[in-house]
């Protein structure tokens, strides 16, 4: 018996949902994110797969989707991918299926058409265990006859059951080579095929397989035409001709193929499921609360809130630790530079206070995504898109649409990238306009220092939460009117019907949840060590220079009966004032008087528009109340509590009244304050003219919303 | 110029050098298609 060589290339195909990428971690050992909401897999993951005595081949995870019909660009790479068509990548040497046990008929559509690629084929029936507990029974053995002698396996990647059983089949189905038998077309339709194959091979000069003849003939898409380089002109009269002759025998050339494929696997199927009682519909009872029409959105809120309160309640003590270990490496560094002040001041003020500042928010970010990984992992979120399409559909954006807004709340670059799914470009670009609206991670620390330093003290920590739900909406209020405007009157999107498949309830797999918290918590810290360290380098050396010794004796000559210690924070004061960064938010804060901002805020807003969570180290140096002090989270919090304007007509208030935190955290929330959102944005919409858009619209927006969030607060207060 | 006014210097021209690099970095990865993001992933669509 020969063997599989090492090399050789496995595609891994399946309907979303279907837990094909748990599957891919089981056969790989490599990490993937589990989603629940169709569409997840994006980019090409691939990762190496032992089928044992040493036999090794290379898996790649393709995008989940439910027919070879190519309507989004990310299916497109899946049919490009089987088909060999991907520039650098070759040809898979079998495909790994994997199907829904509980759904086998709608799965295996998609199955039934990778047949008519030729290539070997391993089916995997997966949630084997869910099929077991609904009462269905499977006869794999029957289904593989029927199907041709290809190896059909039940498993359970979830639990890690049968994952032996697909290394084994996988190496038998690349030694034998045997594919799916393919579905047998009516006679007129396979006359129809050969004429378009023949006129499509005359025209290019091309050989037409059966796989490229039928996508011709079925879809309305021409992206195979346009592979094979049929010209519009060329390819009308023949396919034209060839849908009549499809018609002719009774079939609607749109709707031919999946009629006569279904015909077919209802034969295949007879007998081979059967069932027997089970338990099912505890997911429909749960869902008849979760998804009731008044109560599903009441339940979501309050999923949010208990959400957002957890996160402050358990944050506190792990985030008090980390503050306790920056102070300590603070008054451990800080003396032994006593000589060097200026060096002194680098390590202290800037780099210990900036990171620190920053890094004290890693407890709240990991529990963050613990929450968000439960969400996803339980089947909630995919509820969540359901709940919030019926709310939001008449703005012109599905539920399709809403998936991408909704991981926006993660980040807002994997959501711009996850907008591929949708086939319409011009609802595609609606819904990429609005993704940097939604609230992602790296607003979250600005809002946490906000609602720590004032809400929480000022109107208890109920408030914290309902302050940080309200900032989480605040871009979704927004960002639901720009969509009304941008589908309905600019682009003019038509409505789409919208297909999601509600995934069951399932207890998160805690490995997968972990895991996903710690690569956030790695990237996290990983930007905290580099990102945000060179940037706050840069912020204090603009905060620190110019230096004039002068200003001190000034201010020591002005002040002659004050404290050393008073002294020397004025001093300290002025020289911050002087600096590059003080004379240039000096320069720019009457633009952002009216939102309340003094000019260390507006210090702050201005450098984090490479990235927003600049802000909170920027703060933290520029609000470093001299040497040695304490520039850290507790103490930023203290410092910016104490601030009052020196001068004008709020000479003596407080900087941060509630009505400036508040405009402060709408300006952040709305604000387009993400370098690598604004050229993604550039490069998923083919140009930088709607990124300019974008970047313009969100940032005039949020001086204008922030402007008469401070206005009308300061009057009611 | 004294010795810790150098190395100052050099810390923060380092900082500095490192963002610009990445700058230009990123810029040229958009440039052949991409991911423009910071995860460092290969996240390409051939067209």
């Amino acid at each position: 018996m020969s063997t599989p060589d090492a090399g050789l290339l496995v595609a891994l195909v399946g309907n979303p949902n279907t837990g094909k990428s748990t599957l891919f971690n089981a056969l790989t050992g490599l990490r993937q994110r589990v989603g629940n909401y169709p569409g997840v897999t994006v980019a090409r993951k691939s990762g190496t797969c032992d089928l044992g005595d040493g036999q090794k081949v290379e898996l790649v995870d393709l995008p989940g989707l439910y027919s070879l019909a190519a309507a989004s660009p990310d299916e497109q790479v899946v049919i490009d991918v089987l088909s060999g068509h991907i520039a650098g990548d070759r040809r898979p040497d079998a495909v790994l299926i994997v199907a829904d046990a509980t759904n086998l008929i709608r799965n295996l559509f998609l199955a039934s058409q990778v047949a008519e690629l030729g290539l070997p084929v391993v089916l995997v029936l997966n949630q084997a265990d869910v099929a077991q507990e609904q009462g269905l029974r499977i006869d794999t053995e029957l289904l593989s006859r029927r199907l041709g002698g290809v190896p059909v396996i039940l498993t359970s990647a979830w639990k890690g059951e049968g994952i032996l059983e697909v290394r084994r089949g996988l190496a038998a189905a690349l030694t034998r080579r045997a594919p799916l038998r393919r579905v047998v077309w009516p006679a007129e339709i396979v006359a129809a095929l050969a004429d378009v194959a023949q006129a499509a091979s005359a025209d290019t000069g091309k050989a037409i397989p059966s796989a490229d003849a039928q996508r011709l003939l079925f879809d309305t898409n021409v992206s195979t035409a346009e592979r094979l380089g049929w010209t519009p002109e060329r390819r009308e009269k023949p396919l034209r001709a060839a849908r009549e002759r499809v018609r002719n025998c009774g079939y609607n050339p749109m709707a031919a193929e999946p009629l006569v494929h279904y015909a077919w696997l209802r034969t295949a199927l007879e007998g081979v499921v059967t069932e027997g009682l089970g338990k099912a519909g505890r997911t429909s009872a749960v869902d008849r609360l979760l998804l009731h029409r008044v109560l599903g959105p009441v339940f979501f809120l309050g999923i949010m809130l208990g959400f957002f309160a957890s996160v402050f309640w358990l944050a506190k003590f792990p985030m008090d630790w980390i503050q306790l270990g920056v102070d300590w490496t603070k008054g451990v560094v800080a003396p032994s530079l006593d000589p060097y002040p200026m060096l002194q001041s680098l390590v202290a003020d800037g780099i210990i206070g900036g990171v620190g500042a920053f890094l004290v928010f890693l407890p709240q970010i990991l529990i963050l995504f613990l929450f968000i990984g439960i969400l996803e992992d339980s089947g909630y979120m995919a509820r969540a898109a359901f709940i919030m399409d019926r709310l939001f559909s008449w703005c012109g954006l599905n539920g399709k649409s809403f998936v991408p807004m909704l991981s926006g709340f993660a980040c807002a670059i994997p959501s711009l990238l996850s907008t591929r799914t949708i086939e319409d470009p011009k609802a595609r670009l609606a819904t990429a306009f609005v993704v940097p609206f939604m609230s992602c991670s790296a607003r979250f620390p600005v809002y946490a220092l906000m609602c720590a330093a004032f809400i929480g003290p000022l109107y208890g920590p109920g408030w914290e939460s309902l302050v940080m739900v309200g900032m989480h909406c605040v871009g979704l209020v927004f960002a639901v009117p720009t969509a009304f405007v941008l589908t309905r009157l600019v682009l003019k999107v038509k409505p789409q019907p919208f297909v999601l498949e509600l995934p069951r309830y399932q207890l998160p797999k805690p490995r997968d949840v972990v895991w996903r918290m710690w690569q956030n918590a790695a990237e996290f810290v990983s930007k905290a060590g580099t990102v945000i360290f060179a940037i706050t380098i840069v912020v204090w050396a603009l905060s620190y220079f110019p230096r004039d010794a002068a200003v001190a004796e000034r201010i020591r000559a002005a002040h002659p009966t004050e404290s050393a210690e008073l002294v020397r924070a004025r001093v300290q004061a002025a020289h911050v004032e002087q600096s590059y960064m003080g004379r240039f938010g000096k320069a720019v804060q009457p633009v952002f008087d009216p939102c309340g901002f003094d000019w260390k805020i507006t210090v702050g807003v201005l450098a984090s528009f490479p990235a927003r969570e600049v802000i909170v180290s920027t703060l933290g140096v520029t609000y470093s109340v001299g040497e040695g002090a304490e520039a850290d989270s507790q103490d930023l919090r203290k410092a910016m509590q104490d601030a009052k304007w020196p001068e004008g007509p709020r000479a003596g208030t407080p900087i941060f009244s509630l009505a400036a935190v508040l405009a402060l955290m709408v300006f952040f929330a709305l604000c387009s304050q993400c370098g690598p959102t604004v050229a993604t944005l550039a490069q998923e919409t083919g140009g930088w003219k709607w990124a300019a858009a974008s970047f313009v619209t969100m940032t005039v927006l949020a001086w204008m919303v922030s402007m008469v969030v401070y206005q009308v607060i300061i009057r009611l207060t | 110029m004294n010795l810790e006014a150098v190395i100052v210097g050099a810390i923060v021209g380092v900082a500095v050098g490192w963002l610009v690099r990445r700058w230009l970095a990123a810029a040229r990865r958009r440039k052949a298609g991409g991911c423009a993001g910071d995860c460092g992933c290969s996240a390409k669509l051939k067209k």
